[in-house]
């Protein structure tokens, strides 16, 4: 399929991607706590670009520790990592794969804030609680705001140090940025809030602070929300920011300098419609239990999970929304209008896996390139299959979202035992092998030495 | 960061209490904890008020009006107490009264009015029986007006006339009661028939009310109906003569009811007691005067709270205000006017007769009346009398103690007291067990008095003076009373039989007047 839109590459103003299918951002535990890397992290993102996407957006990486999602994710904190994620870009690259490092805060967001941030509260627009797990925030100072904006350039700077291809905001699903830009959570008074511009100003002035950092030269994109659903899961919360909204803050972000933009939906994560697709109870029961004191509703999350009686509540609020939105491509058609709007290429997330599915929304214009994560966790050569002629892998992601549920206690992979046919312990084997090589293995030896030649 | 206090840290020993500080997640929800207590507690106390007003609230429908109130007020004779134990009251509460009848209509096929009760339209409940809110439901009790309210028709046909204050010659209480008590332990008398068979009738049951009579009312009405039948069963159900309409065994049930009193171990013949409803009017100078059949009352108040506990008002529960206000009214009230046509020739005669043979003992200025005139004298039927003993005026002299209702004025008699006949025309029956149907029968010789007639028929016989007691129609409505039932005799008050025929219809043509 040598007209396959999909290998078609994907050229930005500073980036060239051989095909259109980014890995997305996606984490797991594989560090150390203290936010340095570890051979596993480099195993897990080899394994993808070994497997054909284009691109890798890496794991949500933190710019500051109190704004870390779950502990053991590698950080960009300070310059001692740069060594670190200069090892997982080389290990990348060696299979024509570009890496964009995703800077991240998780702002209020911390599912498990850790031992550091134990006796602090998330910093936020805000000082209301997140709507979802109930965790705790408190309005930033406009110094704090500052200070933050610092650590974003300052990660980008150890990004381009590292030889990495570019870096990209998590401005969606309800971390830091997009608790400022969404009039949902943003209730500030000063020159940060009210006005969508205004929300806006903490976006552009990181975007600002990186160009002015690393110069026009390194490919930064913007992971936005076209729209927030913030009233989603609970009719009662407000709606956040709209499409057109959505649209002028991607208009904004391109004329402050942005490469690309990388379109999503939802203010908070997990939300009802991404990822896309369903919401095991039994998983959600055995896992939860890991965050669940993080905030002040997980108890009575973890209540209205555990007891079968109180599960249609669940059920009811999670899926209530899902109804009128297609688990594949579930963003596409606002990915259209934001496309619609902004001169710079388009990456769409929320669903992708077939390759119909994938020519479609990049032959209508809908997107440039899609972004990948649970499919591409359950079978790491997609895009071999892809490329292939097949649409699909012979035993495809069923966007069941166990891998999700895992993910704050296990080591992230796929959980969905009936594509291992019922076997467990293939499962688990598979699961593992993100750590092999290990650190101190020979296989390891052997190519840490050839990588450094 | 909340750090607690010093004393309060503990280490190394009991690791599950150990606790160095408290993360904001901690603080929040030890807030939230508080204000959650603060809120349940708020609750808590709202639904204990509440609670406590439900149950504990005793509320009645005032009414200004005074025949209303007679008819219609209570005087607190409907169940009391606490909702652990019940006090007074012989009727169940309302939704199960007012359904009883359309519950078990095989054993009282013509509703309450069959029993003589009188409704007045516009009113679901007769006259004399009265509503309360007591216990947290709503509940029927009796008053003054259902044994003191009478009907009397000209006619078969014509509509009866009420009159307050009157015999309630047409009711028959020993019916009622068996009634009300024989339904009450009834199995089609549920919770759930009750409701459904209210709400039927337009009656809306609320949640909370359906919940009370389901899980307590009904179950303790059964029992409360029950512990009633066992302390009275003797008299309702017994061996002894049927009280029959228009009379009241005024001091055998009291013995049970308010001094639980073993029926079962008194003598057969104290237990016949049964006689005439009395008239309320003109209370005012009877006052001093032997009051009851048996004269063994002279204060009008202690009558009226004694009379009032037959209805199931007890001293904790009885509403003071209430009676006083039954007792203001009846103190001046005047008879009722006799209601067709007199003979004023004969009128005229009759008052000088009147004078010669009854003022000593019946007007109110005679010099015996409203003494107790001897047994042996009058030699009227002496179970009535005899049904009254020192024992119980021992024990009435123990209600109310410490309390200005306190019984002092209860002595024991040898006789009955001679009435003033203000009303007589009202008052029929005759004689103090209602044995002699009209007055002119009352001026015959023993002999020649109606062995056996109908009472609580209320068409009027005016040429007699009384109720007509010997159609067939009057057969088919009122009670077969027999004289020679023990209780029943009427013998005795000669008085006035001796006078030609002629005397005796001015006399009683005069009496129509008083």
């Amino acid at each position: 399929m040598s007209n396959d839109v999909i290998f078609a590459p994907l050229k930005f103003r500073n980036l060239t991607v051989k095909n259109r299918l980014f890995r997305s951002n996606v984490s797991g535990r594989f560090d150390n706590y203290d936010g340095s890397g570890t051979q596993a992290r480099i195993n897990w993102e080899e394994s993808f670009a070994r497997g054909g996407v284009g691109a890798i957006v890496s794991s949500y990486v933190p710019v500051h520790i109190r704004g870390r999602i779950l502990p053991n994710y590698a950080m960009v904190d300070n310059d001692d990592k740069i060594p670190f994620w200069r090892a997982v870009g080389e290990a990348v690259h060696r299979h024509d794969c570009k890496f964009i490092m995703q800077l991240s805060h998780s702002g209020r967001q911390r599912d498990n804030p850790g031992v550091e941030n134990f006796r602090q509260k998330g910093l936020s627009s805000t000082n209301k609680k997140d709507s979802f797990h109930g965790l705790l925030c408190e309005a930033m100072s406009v110094q704090q705001i500052k200070e933050t904006v610092r650590h974003f350039a300052e990660g980008a700077r150890r990004a381009r140090e590292a030889g990495l291809d570019g870096v990209e905001l998590h401005a969606s699903h309800g971390y830091l940025i997009t608790q400022f830009l969404s009039s949902a959570i943003n209730d500030r008074k000063d020159e940060y809030g009210g006005a969508l511009r205004n929300r806006s100003a903490f976006l552009l002035e990181i975007i600002q602070a990186i160009r002015k950092e690393v110069g026009s030269d390194f490919h930064l994109q913007a992971k936005l929300n076209a729209v927030d659903f913030g009233n989603a899961l609970y009719p009662w919360e407000k709606k956040g920011n709209t499409l057109d909204e959505g649209i002028q803050v991607a208009k904004w972000a391109e004329e402050a300098g942005v490469d690309a933009i990388h379109v999503s939906i939802g203010s908070i994560f997990p939300h009802p419609l991404l990822p896309p697709g369903g919401l095991p109870v039994d998983e959600f029961n055995w896992w939860y239990g890991a965050i669940i004191s993080s905030g002040v509703r997980g108890y009575m999350n973890y209540t209205v999970c555990h007891f079968k009686l109180l599960r249609p509540i669940l059920d009811f609020l999670w899926n209530r929304t899902k109804k009128s939105h297609p688990v594949e491509a579930v963003s596409s058609e606002y990915c259209r209008e934001v496309k619609k709007n902004v001169g710079v290429p388009i990456i769409n997330t929320g669903g992708y896996q077939d390759g119909k599915v994938i020519r479609r929304v990049i032959s209508e214009g809908i997107t440039d390139a899609v972004s990948i994560a649970r499919p591409l966790i359950a079978n790491r050569d997609l895009a071999h299959v892809l490329q292939s002629g097949r649409d699909l892998p012979a035993k495809p992601c069923t966007f069941c979202n166990r891998c999700l549920l895992n993910a704050p206690a296990n080591p992230l992979g796929c959980y969905d035992v009936r594509r291992f046919n019922g076997d467990h312990d293939a499962m688990i084997a598979e699961i593992m092998q993100v750590y092999s090589p290990s650190q101190f293995s020979e296989q390891h030896v052997s190519v840490a030495g050839s990588s450094k030649e | 960061m909340t750090m607690p206090e010093e004393d309060s840290i503990r280490t190394g020993e009991g690791n599950l209490t150990d606790y160095v500080y408290l993360s904001p997640v901690d603080q929040y929800q030890q807030h939230f904890r508080r204000w959650l207590l603060l809120i349940v507690l708020l609750f808590l106390a709202l639904f204990v008020t509440a609670a406590l007003y439900y149950f504990m609230s005793d509320r009645t429908r005032y009414y200004s009006d005074i025949l209303e109130h007679f008819k219609y007020g209570s005087i607190g004779s409907e169940p009391g107490g606490t909702i652990f134990t019940q006090v007074g009251g012989v009727l169940p509460p309302y939704l199960v009264f007012k359904t009883l009848p359309a519950l078990c209509p095989d054993k009282l096929p013509g509703g309450y009015a069959s029993l003589g009760l009188v409704f007045e339209p516009g009113h679901e409940l007769p006259i004399g029986v009265s509503r309360r809110w007591r216990l947290g439901v709503e509940q029927v009790g009796l008053n003054c007006a259902v044994c003191h309210t009478g009907t009397v028709r000209q006619s078969a046909d014509s509509k009866p006339q009420i009159v307050l204050g009157m015999p309630a010659h047409q009711f028959d209480l020993e019916r009622f009661f068996r009634f009300v008590a024989d339904a009450s332990l009834d199995d089609r008398v549920t919770a759930e028939s009750v409701i459904a068979k209210a709400e039927e009738m337009g009656d809306r049951v609320s949640i909370v009310q359906r919940l009370i009579l389901r899980f307590f009312l009904m179950q303790r009405l059964k029992l409360v109906t029950v512990s009633l039948q066992n302390r009275i069963g003797p008299l309702l159900n017994g061996p002894l003569p049927d009280w029959g309409r228009g009379r009241v065994d005024t001091f055998n049930p009291y013995k049970a009811v308010q001094f639980n009193w073993n029926l079962k171990l008194l003598p057969h013949d104290e237990l016949i007691g049964a006689s005439d409803f009395p008239s309320l009017w003109n209370q005012k100078p009877r006052e001093g005067m032997h009051l009851h059949w048996d004269g063994n009352n002279t204060s009008v108040d202690e009558r009226n709270l004694s009379a009032s506990l037959g209805a199931g008002v007890t001293p904790v529960t009885a509403d003071h205000a209430s009676l006083q206000r039954v007792h203001d009214w009846i103190w001046t009230l005047p008879p009722p006017k006799y209601p067709f046509a007199i003979d004023q020739s004969r009128t005229a005669r009759g008052k000088d007769i009147f004078a010669q043979q009854c003022a000593e003992c019946h007007s109110f200025d005679g010099r015996k009346t409203g003494t107790v005139e001897d047994i042996a004298s009058i030699n009227t039927d002496p179970y009535r009398l005899n049904s009254y003993t020192y024992a119980l005026t021992g024990n009435q002299s123990e209600l109310y103690p410490d309390s200005p209702y306190r019984f002092t004025h209860f002595v024991k008699t040898n006789g009955y007291a001679n009435q003033p006949l203000d009303g007589i025309w009202a008052r029929a029956p005759y004689l103090h067990n209602g044995s002699v149907p009209t007055l002119l029968d009352l001026l015959s010789d023993p002999a020649d008095r109606p062995k056996q007639f109908v009472r609580g028929y209320d068409v009027y016989n005016q040429q007699k003076v009384g109720f007509v007691y010997d159609t067939p129609q009057a057969r088919q409505e009122g009670f077969w009373y027999d004289t020679t039932t023990p209780g029943n005799g009427n013998g005795g008050h000669l008085f006035g039989t001796k006078l030609p025929l002629d005397q005796k219809l001015d006399l009683i043509e005069f009496m129509k007047t008083l």
